[in-house]
């Protein structure tokens, strides 16, 4: 039984069940609607964007701190994409680009989105200031500049090429959910198989115990941030796609569903510990709810209550599995 | 000792700075430095006043919380629909109302975070989206026009009042009063009570307050419910100064406010802060953005300096830190 117990646990089965049950229960509640070719297709455009920055959210809580700069930074990536393609075909021809400049256009928005992980990471590890206040000024500034660049307009006409990452289909598969799958898996690689995913474990777990054993902090929290902010960069090519369209504030709102899927999905909020296949899970599950409540013609700010109903729910829930494994804990050890 | 000499100086850059701001920006506009503006702007800046008290106690106690805004919208709906039933309300009800009601979300935050032993910035963002998303289903959103009358009465009373040339009336308003009455409460509150003394104590070390014999229970949910309070507070000052209730007004200012009071020198990871640095950090966001609009400096720039100017203070704070640490380390040596 504890075996059982122990195989569960580590397999995080019981998100898995959820995301079974609430899967189950929107089928139910909402008929064929739910199970529609069409809703199964809208779910799978709408969870590479909350995927995509739930990812670069845990990555930053893995060792304890938060990215609250993400979404501003995706805004960012968005806003020098568009720029470097007017620099490179002519004011508003940017319809035109061709594949060079919109290599070109992407690359210097992951180097300038990499750059603010720069910033952000140099900031917290040399000076050591927490991470929710770099993370909060970096926020501000960036968002400021957005605002400043698009003088708060939206920009449209982005090359079809380049919306393709958003939209369009290999195989009838959406390519944005194959871009976040490319990306979940090379970043299980680096959290699971590399010395920079172990060290950022380790350090999450105990920063002093990491640096006596002879990590060097500051190399793994900036490389760190600069992971964290090259899924900012990827949430901005997906976002191009699907909205056609940058503004200096898109996806502001996510920012806490980027935290509750982190939270929901077993990532420790004090740093050391979390999976990307819990986290995955729970994106999946909080899409399963919210098109599910959309299906249901719920009000949007039913939704939002839901999510912060969600996260008190599973504090409570885990203070009584801790109650119940108290109780477990002396059978299994007078049955050693 | 040091600690307290750092924040001393902290508070001496800061007022140097308001002051510098304020000469500069007069020099360039003359309307600047007149009573009827600084009144003005004191007035303004009144609700997010009130709210960096709270959020200073949150702050130094080792806590956080975004849900203030949240719980100040919330109040502010539920009086207004409250005085609008009753035919004999006044403001005394309707600020003892806001206060109750202010301090049952806030000890519902309280509560969480202390039995639950669960990292508070979760939490808050939990319950923020719970009290604001309930309280958008329930209302539909819909905005209140037809005030009391007593709530426009409140926002208008001077305490001390002069006839401009022109005609029209200004000097310090009776909310202004009460923020800066509220603050000196607040300071000998911080300093010679048990109670305020546990504050600190907590903030700095919660195994060493628990060891001296505070009840961490007892401060921790004093500090969320005194947060929760002075949001209700706020809220009805807001709707007094503002005149209408509209549910997306307060939502969304929550991390200026954290910015203010971590620009004045309270530490985010607890025991240090005072109520002067919270006042001087709210007056110089202040004066900085009205600088900006008297400077005919578009508003666009706003967050841009606003968020160079958290980056650049915490940065100054942290090398600050780390510097006196170094010194106290090297005397160890010379001692041995």
């Amino acid at each position: 039984m504890n075996k059982l117990y122990a195989l569960l646990a580590r397999h995080n089965a019981s998100l898995y069940l959820t995301m079974l049950a609430v899967f189950a229960l929107m089928a139910y509640i909402n008929g064929d609607k739910f199970l529609s070719a069409y809703n199964i297709g809208s779910m799978a455009y709408q969870l590479p964007i909350i995927g995509l920055l739930s990812v670069g959210m845990m990555i930053s809580m893995l060792t304890g701190g938060i990215n609250l700069s993400i979404i501003a930074n995706a805004n960012l990536n968005g806003i020098i994409i568009w720029q470097v393609l007017e620099f490179l075909t002519g004011p508003g021809r940017m319809k035109e680009a061709g594949t060079t400049a919109i290599v070109i256009a992407i690359l210097a928005g992951f180097m300038v989105s990499g750059l603010v992980g720069l910033i952000n990471g140099f900031l917290i590890a040399v000076f050591e200031i927490p991470d929710i206040l770099v993370t909060l000024g970096t926020m501000t500034l960036i968002g400021g500049l957005n605002i400043v660049i698009t003088r708060g307009y939206t920009i449209t006409g982005f090359p079809a090429s380049l919306n393709w990452i958003g939209n369009g289909q290999i195989y009838s598969i959406p390519v944005p959910i194959l871009l976040f799958l490319l990306a979940v898996i090379i970043t299980s690689v680096i959290l699971y198989r590399t010395r920079f995913g172990f060290s950022l474990y380790m350090m999450g777990a105990n920063a002093t115990a990491a640096r006596y054993s002879g990590v060097n902090l500051t190399r793994v929290i900036v490389a760190q941030y600069i992971l964290s902010a090259c899924f900012a960069s990827l949430t901005s090519l997906v976002m191009i796609g699907q909205l056609n369209s940058i503004k200096s504030n898109y996806a502001e709102s996510y920012l806490l569903v980027a935290v509750l899927a982190s939270f929901l999905g077993g990532v420790d909020p004090l740093g050391g510990f979390g999976r990307i296949g819990g986290v995955l899970a729970a994106t999946v599950i909080l899409q399963i709810i919210s098109s599910g409540l959309n299906l249901m013609r719920m009000d949007p700010f039913m939704i939002t209550a839901m999510w912060g109903a969600i996260i008190i729910i599973i504090i409570f829930a885990k203070a009584l599995t801790g109650v119940i494994k108290r109780h477990w804990q002396p059978t299994s050890q007078s049955g050693k | 000792m040091a600690g307290n000499s750092i924040l001393k100086h902290r508070e001496a850059v800061l007022a140097a700075l308001v002051v510098v701001l304020a000469l500069g920006t007069s020099l360039i506009n003359p309307n600047f430095l007149t009573l009827e503006n600084i009144t003005d702007l004191l007035k303004a800046n009144t609700v997010s006043g009130i709210f960096s008290l709270g959020v200073l106690m949150v702050i130094v106690s080792g806590g956080f919380d975004v849900s203030f805004t949240a719980i100040a919208q919330v109040t502010q709906y539920a009086i207004v629909l409250l005085m609008l039933e009753r035919t004999e309300g006044n403001i005394y009800l309707a600020i003892l109302a806001a206060v109750f009601f202010g301090i049952v979300l806030g000890l519902i935050n309280g509560a969480i975070i202390h039995y639950y032993n669960m990292p508070a910035i979760i939490v808050t963002i939990a319950t923020q989206s719970l009290y604001y998303g309930i309280m958008y289903v329930v209302t539909r959103g819909r905005q209140i026009n037809d005030i009391p009358s007593f709530f426009w009465s409140f926002s208008n009373a001077k305490v001390v009042e002069f006839t401009s040339p022109a005609g029209g009336t200004y000097g310090l308003s009776l909310i202004t009063a009460l923020w800066f009455i509220l603050a000196v409460i607040l300071y000998v509150f911080l300093r010679h009570s048990k109670l305020g003394r546990s504050i600190y104590a907590v903030g700095g070390s919660r195994i060493s307050a628990e060891r001296i014999g505070f009840n961490l229970a007892h401060t921790t949910l004093f500090v969320y419910a005194a947060m929760g309070a002075l949001a209700g507070l706020a809220g009805v000052v807001h709707v007094s100064i503002v005149q209408s209730v509209i549910p997306s007004s307060i939502v969304g200012s929550e991390l200026q406010v954290i910015a203010a009071v971590v620009l004045g020198g309270a530490s985010v990871t607890g025991g240090k802060g005072t109520v002067l640095g919270a006042f001087l950090g709210v007056l110089l966001l202040a004066i900085l953005s009205n600088s900006l609009t008297l400077l005919r400096i578009s508003s666009y720039y706003s967050n841009v300096f606003t968020g160079l100017i958290i980056l650049i203070s915490v940065t100054a704070n942290a090398i600050q830190v780390q510097r006196q640490r170094r010194q106290r380390v090297r005397v160890q040596i010379d001692k041995a």
